[in-house]
């Protein structure tokens, strides 16, 4: 019973983290590609929103 | 409920991406427009520069009529041709653009500080959104505009990547201190946390030797400051709506 209940935190607890991971990698990708990836095409597309942001630009 | 999770998080990034495009418009833009007149007067051709220069002589100039505005936006195609990197953004229109960036960046951030939550161990509610806002302004808007202050188009700046480099690492040891700060309890983490914070600036950031440039003091000041405030404006609205999607569609749990 007990160690039921344990291994089931660990899991939720492993769940949890996973997608916390999971959750910064792909925030991380969003704004990396927003606010600093060098293509030109998303330069121009964000360039408003990244000087908007002081995101390091040009 | 964990994938709801992340769903909210993506719902509250999208809505606040959403809200803050027109504050855009209203603040910010109109200043990098008037910022870009002075940048294309720069290295325009003659009489188009004699022409625009006229244009924004008189001192509070950036409330743009139409037909100025209008002007503006074609000299920033042409730019592209021209070699200067520009135009080759997929979408039309700049408003289009710049809508669709702030919802990436809305939904990246939101990802983010909901997955920092998540992994410290600590729920985003109603209540304690507009905290967890101000602690992402403070360790993504505030604590890098003291080495790099918002900066307009044609602005003298040093390398992008070591600028990038600054920003990233800045970025990280003030969340990390803040992290110690706030949310531990030893106060020898907080001491260490309160130390992370100052270190930084200890660092100067990468400025260029050549300051002078041609966009007036006053404009870059105006623009630093509503830059700030609309930045501001973005992490306290993304806290709560972050705090309101985890209450409304997240159980007591997860």
């Amino acid at each position: 019973m007990t160690t039921d209940t344990h291994r089931i935190a660990a899991a939720t607890s492993g769940t949890r983290i996973a997608t916390g991971l999971f959750a910064l990698v792909l925030g991380a990708f969003f704004v990396w590609g927003a606010g600093f990836a060098h293509s030109a095409a998303l330069h121009d597309t964000a360039h408003d929103v990244r000087h908007a942001f002081g995101f390091p630009c040009h | 409920m964990l994938v709801r999770y992340l769903l909210a998080a993506l719902a509250a990034g999208l809505f606040v991406g959403i809200l803050m495009t027109p504050v855009h418009y209203l603040k910010l833009v109109p200043l990098i427009e008037h910022a870009e007149i002075y940048e294309r007067g720069g290295h325009g051709s003659a009489p188009t520069h004699e022409h625009r220069a006229s244009l924004v002589s008189s001192a509070d100039a950036h409330g743009l009529s139409g037909h100025e505005a209008g002007r503006v936006v074609l000299v920033h195609g042409p730019a592209a041709a021209e070699g200067e990197e520009g135009g080759a953004s997929p979408f039309e229109s700049r408003a289009l653009g710049t809508l669709t960036a702030n919802l990436v960046t809305g939904a990246g951030f939101a990802l983010i500080l909901g997955a920092v939550a998540l992994l410290a161990g600590h729920r985003i509610t109603l209540r304690t959104g507009a905290l967890w806002g101000l602690a992402g302004f403070a360790a993504i808007s505030l604590a890098p505009a003291l080495g790099l202050p918002p900066e307009l188009p044609a602005m003298p700046v040093a390398d992008l990547a070591m600028r990038q480099t600054w920003w990233i690492t800045t970025v990280a040891l003030t969340a990390a201190g803040l992290y110690c700060l706030v949310l531990k309890r030893q106060p020898v983490v907080r001491a260490g946390g309160a130390l992370l914070l100052v270190v930084p600036h200890l660092f100067a950031a990468p400025h260029p030797a050549d300051l002078s440039s041609p966009i007036p003091p006053t404009l870059a000041a105006e623009f630093a400051v509503a830059s700030l405030a609309t930045g501001a404006l973005f992490w306290v609205l993304l806290g709560l709506s972050l705090g309101a999607a985890m209450d409304r569609f997240v159980g007591t749990e997860a």
